[in-house]
């Protein structure tokens, strides 16, 4: 196995080992980390900033909701307050029409009424009046016609 | 491969450049140079997608370019990682086992470059990794909580009798990270090549039927590219435990 073989070698390996892991080590410790690191904290920043920007917009759109929620609701109030207003309007002007239409149709029946009770007893007065002519002229007729009996 | 060439040929360290320092052999070599490579592969990958990045000052900035989002991955993974383990004390730590998980992780991906050379798979380089965590981590300990680090090997709430037996079973445990560390990763690499080389030769030797164990060097090149990730996990994530118990001992 050369790794146990090859001895002369161990010296010269364990320098190249040595000089290139101090390097890379020193390099990245230096220079290469630190900026990776640097760069990647600026990103980071950044991104959390904009999340805290985003934050602070989500709570001003939740205010704006809520206020415009609020005046939603005043909105609503008032408008079933002026509709129960006006319905209770329509209702008292409906009654106050109703009474003074029955009222009218009261007295109209009451007109009507001893219109009919004159023209009642007009008629009955007639009524009587004709009777008596139709009496009187039926008694001529019958006694015209007795008197023709008697003649024949 | 050419005919009679051992599978483990492929984790020889040949030289490239010679050099010789105080009588040390310090040659550059096939290793060495993977090293290199790896080095300079994670320093541009994390480099360059940041160099042209501007700050993100509008919505429109926020978009990444698809570079920067694999080194962001990187990044985040290692983060959560010690957050999960160490917690919000482990951040001192991170730049540490990122180095650890990004060397280890892309010495076993470009190991599985064909003609390539992985350096985790010899047992010296490991071993160097895992002692280093294993010394840094007790070091670590000693300074955090001084003597009282000692108290790390007495499990709480032991019957006194019992002692004697656990606290060098704790110590034994203790010493032997390093070793299932670095033997844990040496281990999988070694066996994943040598398993890949072994099937290569009889792709060659079985001729027409060679394709059935093309298909499954297909499949164990996955299996070893999924091993390379869990292996450099596995590494980070004991040393993020490690890191762990020296902070916080039980």
């Amino acid at each position: 196995m050369p790794q146990l073989e090859q001895v002369e070698f161990f010296v010269s390996q364990l320098f190249w080992l040595g000089v290139f892991f101090v390097i890379l080590f020193t390099v990245l410790t230096y220079t290469t980390l630190p900026k990776i690191r640097a760069f990647l904290s600026q990103r980071d920043d950044f991104v959390k900033s904009h999340i805290s920007k985003q934050d602070e917009l989500i709570k001003k759109a939740e205010s704006i909701i809520a206020n415009y929620e609020v005046k939603l609701n005043d909105a609503k109030s008032q408008a079933s307050q002026i509709v129960n207003d006006a319905k209770n309007k329509a209702m008292q002007e409906s009654e106050s029409l109703i009474k003074s239409t029955e009222e009218k149709i009261q007295h109209e029946i009451k007109m009507m009424e001893e219109r009919v009770a004159k023209e009642k007893d007009q008629a009955i007065s007639d009524l009587n009046i004709q009777l008596k002519d139709s009496a009187t002229s039926f008694i001529s007729k019958v006694s015209k016609i007795e008197k023709e009996n008697i003649n024949l | 491969m050419a005919k009679g060439e051992s599978p483990l040929k492929q984790f020889e360290i040949q030289p490239i450049v010679d050099i010789n320092f105080l009588g040390f052999d310090i040659s550059f070599t096939n290793s060495a140079l993977w090293m290199t490579i790896t080095t300079a592969f994670i320093l541009i990958f994390f480099t360059a997608p940041f160099l042209k990045a501007k700050k993100t000052n509008s919505v429109s900035d926020l978009y990444p370019t698809r570079m920067q989002v694999a080194a962001e991955l990187g990044f985040n993974f290692i983060n959560s990682l010690l957050a999960d383990t160490v917690g919000k004390e482990g951040k001192k730590y991170f730049s540490l086992v990122f180095t650890l998980f990004m060397f280890i992780l892309f010495g076993n991906l470009f190991g599985m470059i064909p003609y390539s050379f992985t350096f985790t798979s010899h047992i010296i380089v490991t071993l160097a990794l895992a002692m280093g965590v294993f010394i840094f981590v007790t070091i670590l300990g000693f300074v955090k909580h001084g003597l009282k680090f000692f108290s790390f090997f007495v499990i709480p709430g032991l019957p006194v009798y019992m002692l004697p037996l656990l606290i060098p079973i704790e110590i034994i445990s203790y010493l032997s990270r390093p070793i299932s560390l670095s033997v844990r990763l040496f281990a999988n690499m070694l066996a994943g090549h040598t398993l890949l080389k072994v099937f290569a030769g009889f792709v060659s030797a079985l001729g027409f039927f060679g394709i059935l164990p093309l298909v499954f060097i297909i499949a164990l090149t996955g299996l070893e590219i999924l091993i390379a990730f869990l292996q450099a996990y596995v590494f980070a994530i004991l040393t993020c435990l490690y890191i762990n118990d020296a902070l916080h001992l039980h």
